[in-house]
Formats: C-alpha cells, structure tokens, sequence
C-alpha cells in the first residue's frame, strides 16, 4: 500500500482514541479494506469523506471505550491534597498570612463596592406598577438647553383630563416654598414648638402612585380634604407615641391659621426611594394667591404620573406635546411674548420612576441624587482590586514553586497524571480562596459601618436574603479557580527528571510575568492615589477659594418669621450687643436650603422686542451687603430710611454682563415692575460651583426667617451665649436654633467631600494589598540569594552594596509604573474635573508627589527585609555547607 | 422464547457466519449481505450486531489473518457456538411450523 493512498492519520488516531480495544484492530482493519477498495472505484478524495463517515457511525455506545473504575481513589486523594495543602500553610505561616490576609482584604472590598451598587441600583424599584410610573420633566433644547422638573400648577390637571392613559397624576412640591420645606411644630394643645424638616406639599393621588403603605388612614382619602396632612409613621411616634393621631390637628410655625388635620399615618420612605419626606401637606383646595391654580405663571409643581398598564411611554411623550399648545396661547395672550422658541426647541419628556436616582444628571430638581457613572467607577476600582489580590496570589504561589517542585516530581514518579496534578492545585487555591472569603465576611461585618459614614448610606449585609451565602460560596469558588489557573498549569509542568535532578533553577528569579504584574498593580496605586490628590485639591480649592463673602463668623439664627412683628426689634437688640458687628434679616443665603426665587428681566419697556434674561431676586435689608462682606464694585447700598430706594435694585457682574451694561448705573430693568440700578455688587458664589455664576440682584426687604449675625470677637461661646438670653427674652417657649454659615457652605460639597474620601480609602486599600504582595516577594527574592549575600558579605560588601542590589529591581518596577499611571491618572481626572465650572488646574506637583510617595512605600515595603539579610550573620548562612 | 429473541437482522448475521465458516469478519460479513439481500449495509451496524451476539452467547471470537491491505491489522474472526447453532435451528423450526399450518387456499391467492 503507498504511503499517498492511506485515509487521513487523524481520522485514524480519533478512532483509536474513543473506540475500544475489543473491537479497535478488527474495524480498523475491515475500515482501511474497504479504503483500499473505495479508493480504486471512486478516487481517493471521495475514499476520504467516506472513511470519515465509517469512522463517525462508529460513535455509538457499542464501541466506545469504558470509563476507568478507578474513581473511588478520589476521596482519598483529595483528602491528602488537603492535608498537604494546610502542612503548606503551616510551614510558611508568614506567606499564607499575606496570600490569604491579601486576598481577604481585597474581597472585602470588592463586596462592599458590589454591595453599594446594588444598593444604588435597587433605588424606587420596589413598587408595584413600577413600570407605569413617571415623573414629568421640561427639555428646552437651545438657544440655552436645559431640563426641569417644575411645572405650572394648571399642567397636571390638563394633562389628566386631556389623555385617558394617565390613570393616576398628582403633583409635589418639594421645595423650600410657603411651608414645603422646614416648619415648626406643635400640637394644638401645646405651646411648645418643634423644629422639623421634610415638608412638601403633594395632591391626595400622590400617596397612591407613589404606593404608600398607610399605618394608620386610608390612602386614597387621607389627603383629599382642604388643610390635611400626613405624617410619617417615625414622627407620629414623635408626637403622638402609642395612638392613632388620624384627626389630630398640628400648628406650624405658631401661626392658628396654619392649622392642619392629620389624615393619616404613612410608613417611613424606604432608604431606597428617591424622595424622602415626613410630612405631606394637601394640595387639595389650596391656592397660594388669587388665580394661582389656573395661571400659566408660575413654575412650582413637579409632576408624577402612572399610566395605565400597556401604554407605550415612546408614544405617549408625542401626544403629551400637544399641551404646548395651552402654554403658547398663554404667552401670547397674557406676556404678548415671542413664542418661537417654545415651538421649536421646547417639550415635555417622561422620566421612569426608577430612573431618577441615577439617571437624572442635568435635570434641574433639588433632590439628591447618586450618579451611574460612580456606579461604573466604583465597579471599575472593585474589579481593579480584586485583580490586584489575585495577582497576589498567582505571583506567590508561582515565586514559590521551586519548594513544590520535588513533591511535583514525586508525585509524578509514582504515577500522577497531570490533570490530578492540576486538580491538586486547583482545589488547593479553592481552599485558599473560602478562607480568605471567611476572613473577607469578617471583614466586611467590621468595616461596613464606616464604610456607610463615609459613603452617607445605609447598607446592610444581606445575611439573611437566600442568595447571600450561596453566592458568597459560588464566587469564592470562581475566583479561587480564577487565581488558581495559572499557577497550577505552572506548577503541575515540571518534568520529574529534571526536578528530582536539582535542575530547576530554585524559583527562577526575574520572571517576566511576575514583573508585569508588579507593574500591574503600582500602577493601579498609583492613579488612585493621583485621583485621591487631585479631588483633596478640588476640595481645599472649594473651601478656601475666594467666593465673594465672608463666610467666617457667620451665625445664622433659625426661625425668626415666628416673631412675627417683632423681628425688626429682635434685630436692634442684637446690634446692641458688645459682641455682635451686624446683623440681617432675609431668607436668602449664598448655601443650599435657603430660599431661591427665578425671575425674567427686560430692558425698561422692551418686554415685546427683546428676550428676556433669567436672574435671581433676593429681598434682602440694607446690612446685608455688610454683613455677608460683600463688595460693592460701584454705586450704593440701600438706605435706610431713604424712601425711593423701595424701586431700587443692585444687581451682580454677572448680570450687567447679560444685559451689556457700558454703565450699569441708573438703568431701568423690569421684571414684574421697574427697577432702577442703584450699585453693583461684585459675582460671588451663590450655587454649587460646578455651576457658573448667574446673574442676581438684591431688591429693599427687610423681613426673613433667618438672622445672619456677624460677630466681632473670636469667643464663639460667649457670643452664642449672649445671643440665646436675647432670644429666650422673645420667645421663651422655642428653642434657638442656629448654624454656622462655613459649615452650611461646607456642607454643599459633601459629596465631593465623600468622593474624596472614599477614593482615599480605597487607594489605601490598593496600596495595601499591592505591598503585601511586595513584601512577601521581596522576602522571597532575600530567601533565595542568601547564601549569595552572605559570601558577598564575607566578602566586604557594605550594607548598602546589599541594600542596592535587593532593591533595585523593585524600584525599577515602580518607576515604570509610575510613568504609566501618569497618562491614565491625567486623563480619569480631567474627565472628573469637566463637571466643575470652576476647578483647579492638575499641576505636575500632583504627579511628583504621588511619584514620590509610591517609591518611598516600596522602598520601605522591600527594605525591611533587605535590611535584615545585609545585617544577618554569614556564617549561619554558610554554616551548613 | 424468551431469552432467544432473536432480530431479523441479527439471524441474517448469524447465517452470514454460519456461510462463511473459518472467514467470518466484519467486512465478509457486510459483502455477504450485501450480495444476498441486495440492501446497502452498514459496517457499523454489522459490528453492531457482532458484539451483541457475542454477548448473547451465539458467537466467539478470535483475532487473526492480518494483510497489508488491512494496514497489517489482525481480523476478528467470529465462529458459532453450539447456543449459536441452535438457537438458528429453533428458528427454522418455528418457521416450518408456522408455514405449515397455513392453509393452502393462501398460496394460490394471486
């Protein structure tokens, strides 16, 4: 038979390989027959394809090869396997306290993070309908883009009447407006009021869409009629302990004529709900001025609807447009205004309920909300570090290979396959990987409290949900077969010859690999910590940037409206106090939570030709240029007692910018009336400063809920002291109760505040885990070239020869990393930084110091035992040989 | 019956075996029907059946007659046993049995 004329070897060697020995030889012999027959009559191409197919029928039950019964030894190997694994662990305490302490950590963290994504992500899921349910929001696409949630008071009702999908619609307000917002409390039987925050105003339907659990009431009538409110079940506690308060009346703020009907108890919000309040004053009946129900005015109420089940929301935002058309007529009617815009560029959209939390960036609402792209981040640096631990353990257990290596060639001596090999190491670094997990849960049980401060939330471990443990047991298995992988390839590689030999070289030094990994994880250290330096400096840029006022020393005394008539005499027994320099009334302060108010702005009589421009009106009195330490870049300040100043108006840099001022004094702008300018305040930061500055003006008020005090002297404690005798004078029944303007400004960045520290725990964390790497590799490194630094000794090397020549190459690796990091680091944080209007420039001094700041931790990572082997005596070294 | 059940196929091996008595292997086999009954067979199903009246007793087996042309691999050369045989002669009895007893107006039915 000629060599060309065989059937493909392949072929052969798979039937050889699955069919059994009983009939292998035999069919073999009659398949390659009937080849040699098939290849005169049909040519060899077609022979081929028809062996094949001889080959594949033969893949039936019949021929196949039996399964070996030695199965039954498993047990027992796997149970040495074990046991050689803890001799392992006990012999080399220190490196299983860094593999697993290592990986623990990095677990822990890796869970917290999967813990507060899920956390996050499960925000207002937990409704029924929840796919029915929306909140309504305006998109104004040019000439200046924007989306806001608030609506006209008539746009709610329109909307119900004029689309039968909607089958429930209510609306909130949330803001500080009348008594949304904080109020005091009282029983109507008490004298003593309370100060309480979480007040909004909604419609009875609210409670239904929202599916509100109701303690006490019924939910579909607990609003419905005039001055009701609901009160959640936590401050009904408060209040009323142990009784149903359905039919209690409240008083806010000690005014009789606030007097309000408790309709109802609620349960508490959930954490995971994207609105958040205690009390729910009705809407029903309620009309803040004459006419304000049916005007087209004014922009208060967010809406939130639940459509009936099936409507497609894709659709129904095209009918909703058709509303547009109510607004329009308004403005030409009522404001004789321009409408192209509105046609153009202006609609509604809805927003899913479930949506809001996350997915609400650039949508005007005063409600805080998280932000996917952290949630991408922090998933990022969670993957980022679980890497870093495993690396941990591939680079360890690889490094130390050379002590397994003999038990490799036994084993494989005496008979082992290389799969039960890589069965031995796999199911070893299983082991490693469940402890570590334990650890890892204790871990997280001790540090999630602090977790939970420094992120501002409440998550739990869900010990007790059904997929907690078995998931916590799956992934252990995961990620220790993960680790595992390639270092069992490696290790269960050895030739037994060689080993049993002595010539493996003992832990091979310099491996490649091991150095990219190095690299790897300083890498990533070190654009955690660049990032952590850079948003401290964001930070420290906010707080102590020049903002326009003077925000130390600043006391600002709440609740002042409840002196109702006497607040103008509250203010000058102040001032007549030895440590106080200036006192104001207003409701408006450049820090969040205090009152806002929008208004349009022309050119004196060019409200039909020109387009108007946004500003905020602030009514303030004639001391609180001063006392906010303000500066007037020209004109004047209001007068006292100068009777034509009730028209005039000091307007920010900022709005002579929008209007083109060339002299800003003495021009006439009008909103609802005229105003004329009387002086120019310099721009000072009024909003968070991720926004720009908007124009803003102060008009003549002089009444407020808050007295901002200014104080001249630096005892705090004296002067506080003073001021709360003269309140107790006023109001004996309440107590004061004040802030401090620097904390409340301070306040508005927590969350940049949070971000910061977070990223510092977790580039903490990083640094960790990568130095425990490193010292255990450093030991490793000192271990194998004793007997080379102790003849190098003998031989008169300094401590430092020594040191140099231990730490070189660790230093070399850091440095490479460091250079990577760097591109990296830049671009993540200029990306962080485009969300602030106002920001820091990323200087190089970031980069040297984190630079410097990895190299020295490296350096004392691996000095430790550096130092130790160049102080170590040879002799013991050297003794042995 | 039981016990000796015996397929259409199978008896149609066996017979095959029984013809070609000392030279019984799995391609034989597979020409030999082929010849007689014109069908395309299956060399797998031929093995098939091999293995199964081993198992059943009616065959043995023994290696042997290797050629070139087989890739200088050895035959499996399969005999009957005394089981074999009679379980074949038990079948042709019930056959003769059965033929007789139909009636012969049958047979001249066109």
């Amino acid at each position: 038979m000629l060599e060309n004329n065989t059937p493909p070897r392949w072929a052969i060697r798979f039937f050889e390989w699955f069919c059994n020995d009983h009939l292998s030889e035999a069919v073999l012999g009659d398949l390659l027959h009937l080849y040699d027959r098939r290849i005169n009559t049909v040519g060899k191409w077609k022979a081929d394809i028809l062996f094949v197919w001889n080959v594949v029928q033969f893949i039936q039950p019949f021929a196949l090869r039996k399964k070996n019964m030695s199965n039954l030894n498993n047990l027992t190997m796997y149970k040495n396997y074990f046991k050689v694994a803890l001799r392992n662990m006990s012999a080399q305490k220190m490196y299983t306290a860094i593999k697993i302490g290592g990986f623990a950590l990095g677990l822990a963290t890796c869970i917290v993070i999967a813990l507060f994504i899920r956390h996050e992500l499960s925000y207002d899921n937990h409704y029924k309908n929840v796919n029915d349910i929306y909140r309504v929001y305006n998109e104004q696409t040019a000439p200046e883009a924007g989306k806001w949630t608030a609506f006209p008071a008539p746009f709610v009702p329109l909307l119900k009447s004029s689309f039968p999908e909607v089958e429930l619609a209510a609306r909130l307000i949330p803001y500080s407006w009348f008594n949304a917002g904080t109020n005091l409390v009282r029983k109507d039987d008490q004298v003593e009021n309370t100060y309480e925050e979480g007040f909004a105003y909604a419609d009875p339907e609210l409670l239904e869409i929202l599916e509100i659990p109701m303690v006490y009431g019924n939910r579909s009538s607990a609003l419905s009629q005039p001055s009701t409110i609901v009160i959640s079940k936590k401050k009904a506690d408060k209040y009323f302990p142990g009784e149903d308060p359905t039919g209690k009346i409240i008083v806010l703020n000690d005014d009789k004529k606030i007097s309000l009907t408790i309709g109802g108890v609620m349960e508490d919000f959930k954490p995971t709900s994207h609105l958040q309040f205690d009390f729910f004053i009705t809407l029903s009946g309620k009309e803040f001025w004459q006419g304000e129900q049916t005007s087209w005015c004014c922009w208060n109420y967010n809406p939130y609807i639940k459509l009936r089940a099936g409507t497609d929301p894709v659709e129904f935002e095209k009918k909703m447009l058709s509303l547009k058309k109510v607004y329009i007529e308004y403005l030409i009617k009522e404001k004789n205004q321009s409408v192209d815009d509105v046609r153009k560029y202006y609609g509604f959209r809805l927003q899913p309920v479930k949506d809001v939390h996350l997915y609400s960036d650039g949508i005007g609402d005063i409600i805080p909300h998280g932000d996917i792209r952290y949630i991408w981040m922090f998933g990022g640096i969670a993957i980022f570090i679980l890497a870093l631990a495993c690396i941990n353990f591939v680079n360890l257990s690889t490094a130390k290979s050379a002590n397994r290596a003999k038990e490799v060639g036994l084993r494989k001596v005496v008979g082992s396959h290389r799969s039960s090999l890589v069965n031995q190491f796999l199911s070893e670094s299983i082991l490693y990987s469940i402890v570590s997990f334990l650890l890892a849960l204790g871990i997280l049980s001790i540090g999630l409290p602090y977790f939970n401060q420094l992120a501002g939330k409440v998550i739990d471990v869900p010990w007790k949900e059904w997929w907690f443990l078995p998931g916590v047991i799956g992934a252990s298995i995961i990620v220790g077969l993960v680790a595992g992988l390639y270092p069992s390839f490696y290790l269960s590689a050895f030739k037994p010859i060689d080993v049993l030999k002595g010539s493996v070289a003992r832990g091979m030094k310099n491996s490649r690999l091991r150095s990219v990994m190095v690299v790897f994880q300083f890498t990533t250290s070190i654009v955690l910590i660049i990032g952590t330096f850079v948003i401290y400096q964001q930070m420290n840029y906010i707080l102590t940037k020049k903002i326009g006022y003077d925000k130390e020393q600043v006391i600002m005394v709440q609740g002042v409206n409840t002196l109702g008539d006497q607040q103008r005499t509250f203010k000058d027994e102040l001032l007549r106090l030895a440590s106080v320099q200036n006192v104001t009334l207003t409701q408006y302060f450049p820090v969040a939570g205090t009152k806002r108010d929008m208004n349009q702005f022309w050119r004196d009589g060019k409200s039909q030709e020109e387009k108007s421009n946004g500003a905020q009106v602030w009514y303030v009195d004639e001391d609180y240029i001063n006392t906010m330490g303000m500066k007037l870049v020209a004109g004047r300040n209001f007068q006292k007692d100068l009777a034509s100043d009730s028209s005039a108006i000091i307007i920010n840099q900022s709005m002579v910018k929008v209007f083109g001022f060339k002299q800003p004094l003495g021009e006439r702008i009008m909103n609802w009336r005229t105003w004329t300018v009387i002086g120019v305040v310099e721009d000072f930061h009024f909003e968070n400063m991720k926004d720009k500055i908007e124009p803003l003006c102060f008009v003549r008020g002089g009444w407020g809920n808050i007295a901002a005090i200014k104080l001249k002297t630096h005892k705090m404690e004296d002067a506080i002291q003073s001021i709360t005798e003269v309140w107790k004078k006023f109001l004996p029944h309440q107590t004061i109760r004040y802030t401090f303007l620097d904390e409340s400004y301070a306040r508005m960045y927590d969350d940049v505040r949070r971000t910061g520290n977070i990223f510092a725990s977790f580039a903490i964390l990083a640094i960790i885990v990568a130095c425990l790497g490193l010292f255990a590799l450093s030991a490793f490194m000192v271990e194998q070239r004793n007997k080379e630094i102790s003849i190098r000794l003998v031989l008169g090397a300094s401590l430092q020869n020594i040191f140099r020549l231990l730490t070189d190459q660790f230093i070399k690796l850091v440095l490479i990393s460091f250079l990577l990091s760097i591109p990296l680091a830049w671009y993540v944080m200029q990306r962080w930084l485009e969300d602030y209007e106002y920001k820091i420039e990323i200087g190089w001094q970031v980069f040297v110091v984190a630079g410097i700041v990895s190299v020295l931790i490296a350096l004392l990572t691996v000095s430790y035992q550096s130092i130790r082997a160049a102080l170590a005596n040879p002799a013991n070294n050297l003794r042995s040989e | 019956m039981k016990g000796t059940s015996l397929g259409e196929f199978e008896e149609l091996v066996l017979l095959s075996v029984g013809i070609l008595f000392d030279d019984a292997y799995g391609l034989a086999i597979v020409d030999e029907l082929q010849n007689k009954t014109g069908r395309n067979i299956m060399i797998s199903s031929v093995h098939k059946a091999l293995v199964r009246l081993q198992e059943k007793g009616y065959l043995k087996s023994r290696m042997g007659g290797a050629t070139t042309i087989r890739g200088g691999r050895d035959k499996r050369l399969y005999t009957l046993t005394p089981a074999g045989v009679s379980v074949l002669r038990e079948m042709k009895e019930l056959r003769n049995q059965m033929w007789k007893e139909v009636p012969k107006i049958v047979w001249e039915v066109k």
